[in-house]
């Protein structure tokens, strides 16, 4: 199957640090695959996150994106752990934000705008402001916004650590309903190995100063996933003894 | 939280939860009027006890339950209209160029760092200097005109949204503009008119609204100091011993500047109707 991003070699340097975050970290991931990120704090799950978003430069090795721009569309698209909504914009406006610059004429973009709220069950939220929503709202905002832009890799940074439990488990099970639906690709970053289980096709484990990846399982435990089965468990604990040890 | 508590907030109608959660709304707003008014009859109470027992010297002391005679006159002999119109055009255009000037310098001096440098001593040579001080130059190089009060009033005012929008500038969460990069609005002018602008409204205009006050403060005493307006014909009156005109001018300037400022924050909360 065709990668969408392929990091090769990967190093990151916070300017002034004395060693590297990360180094010679090598990944790929394939389209419309589920790659969940675990590690500890501190561990540049968060950086390799960014660099796969443009946002941070390597300090060497190189992030190549495979997948090729398509008209009206965004090849990626960031859910923050905070949702990070524009108070200034209406639910609607902050979903249509990665739209704008994309060429669509209006009727296009309250479309998709209409389409990602609706695929997050947000449907009705379209003209509230976001002050007037839940935490656990906020996000599938977030999560609206973009899936929006039909991105081919969709990366999401901790983007349910910030919601009580109950919510998290909503939140979790419509992901995989969402990303099914989407066809994206999806690079996912938590500390939460159960949260990795549950959701990923792959799970690649981060350790060690400087970070690399010390372990890799490929999760083929049937969907929809039973977090109380003992194959479940037996995942959890195979991923949280290697991340003991390193 | 909002919602929460409008939920439980009583009907106005109910007599019956009004005891348990205090008077309903009409009532508060009775008692405030109640008060306000009882202040303002007690206030002219010592001033009419000051006139009748002469605490200020005799003749500074205006009756006021002649005010209104006084205003009729004022009004009778045209000087007044005459007056406050000239007033408004220094105050409109000093605001409108002070304000102006004061949020296009502050946005390029937060945003453009080598120009953030170069004016930085400039700043803060000038900024101290009182702009009643360039009252002097104002007469110097606009004589006693309308571009010279307009000219006193703008220093004022570009000092208050210069400083606002400077600061609003600098406290936009840097977050905003990650979220700009990733969405593909990451140049300047889409960072700008995404992120910087609709950021900063409320500490900018909150600016303004310092500037509508500061403007107005600015302008009598611009005016005292010569210009014609409102604060020449109080000086003026002042001069033959009329103080009764010169409360009467006072209080239309607390007039217009209260009409100016609800005007203004009508349209801020309008602006700014995504704040909770």
């Amino acid at each position: 199957m065709a990668s969408v991003i392929e990091f090769s070699k990967l190093s990151y340097q916070h300017p002034g640090a004395a060693a590297p975050v990360i180094q010679g970290l090598s990944l790929q991931i394939e389209a419309g695959s589920f790659v969940a990120v675990v590690g500890g704090s501190g561990v540049g799950k968060s950086t390799l996150l960014r660099a796969a978003a443009g946002l941070t430069e390597p300090t060497s090795g190189d992030v190549r994106f495979q997948a090729q721009p398509r008209p009206g569309r965004r090849t990626r698209a960031v859910v923050f752990q905070d949702s990070r909504l524009m108070p200034w914009r209406t639910v609607g406006g902050n979903v249509g934000y990665g739209l704008e610059g994309l060429g669509l004429d209006r009727e296009e973009k309250s479309q998709r705008i209409a389409s990602a709220l609706q695929l997050t069950d947000m449907a009705d939220y379209g003209r509230r402001w976001p002050h007037q929503l839940s935490g656990g709202q906020a996000q599938r905002v977030g999560i609206a916004r973009a899936l929006a832009v039909k991105p081919d890799l969709l990366l999401m940074d901790e983007p349910f650590s910030a919601v009580d439990a109950i919510t998290r488990r909503n939140l979790q099970q419509e992901l995989i309903r969402v990303w099914q639906a989407s066809g994206a690709a999806v690079l996912f970053v938590t500390h939460d190995i159960e949260e990795a289980v549950f959701l990923a096709d792959k799970v690649v484990v981060l350790g060690g100063h400087p970070a690399n990846i010390v372990g890799s399982y490929d999760i083929g435990l049937p969907r929809p996933r039973d977090r109380g089965a003992a194959a479940f468990a037996a995942q959890v604990a195979a991923i949280a003894h290697t991340l003991e040890h390193h | 939280m909002s919602q929460a508590a409008h939920a439980i907030a009583p009907p106005q109608s109910s007599p019956q939860s009004a005891a348990r959660n205090g008077p309903p709304p009409w009532r508060a707003a009775a008692r405030r009027a109640a008060y306000g008014i009882a202040g303002l009859i007690i206030f002219i109470g010592i001033w009419k006890a000051a006139l009748i027992w002469e605490w200020a010297p005799r003749g500074t002391l205006p009756d006021p339950f002649a005010l209104p005679g006084t205003l009729a006159q004022e009004w009778q002999s045209g000087r007044l209209l005459p007056a406050i119109g000239s007033s408004l055009v220094h105050y409109f255009w000093g605001l409108a160029l002070g304000t102006a000037l004061g949020f296009g310098v502050g946005l390029a001096a937060a945003t453009l760092p080598r120009f953030d440098l170069m004016q930085a001593y400039l700043a803060r040579i000038l900024r101290p200097i009182p702009p009643l001080a360039w009252v002097v130059f104002a007469i110097a190089w606009f004589k006693v005109s309308h571009a010279g009060a307009a000219f006193v009033i703008a220093i004022g005012v570009f000092w208050v949204n210069y400083f606002a929008t400077y600061s609003a500038v600098r406290n936009v969460d840097p977050r905003y503009y990650e979220l700009a990069r990733a969405f593909g609005h990451g140049g300047y002018l889409a960072r700008a008119f995404s992120v910087t602008l609709p950021a900063i409204a409320p500490g900018a205009l909150s600016g303004v609204r310092t500037g509508i006050g500061q403007a107005w403060m600015t302008l009598i005493a611009a005016e005292l100091l010569g210009v014609p307006g409102m604060g020449q014909e109080m000086n003026a009156a002042a001069g033959v011993g009329a103080y009764d005109a010169v409360v009467v001018y006072m209080l239309i300037i607390s007039l217009v500047y209260t009409i100016c400022d609800l005007a203004f924050s009508a349209v801020e909360s309008k602006v700014l109707q995504w704040r909770p």
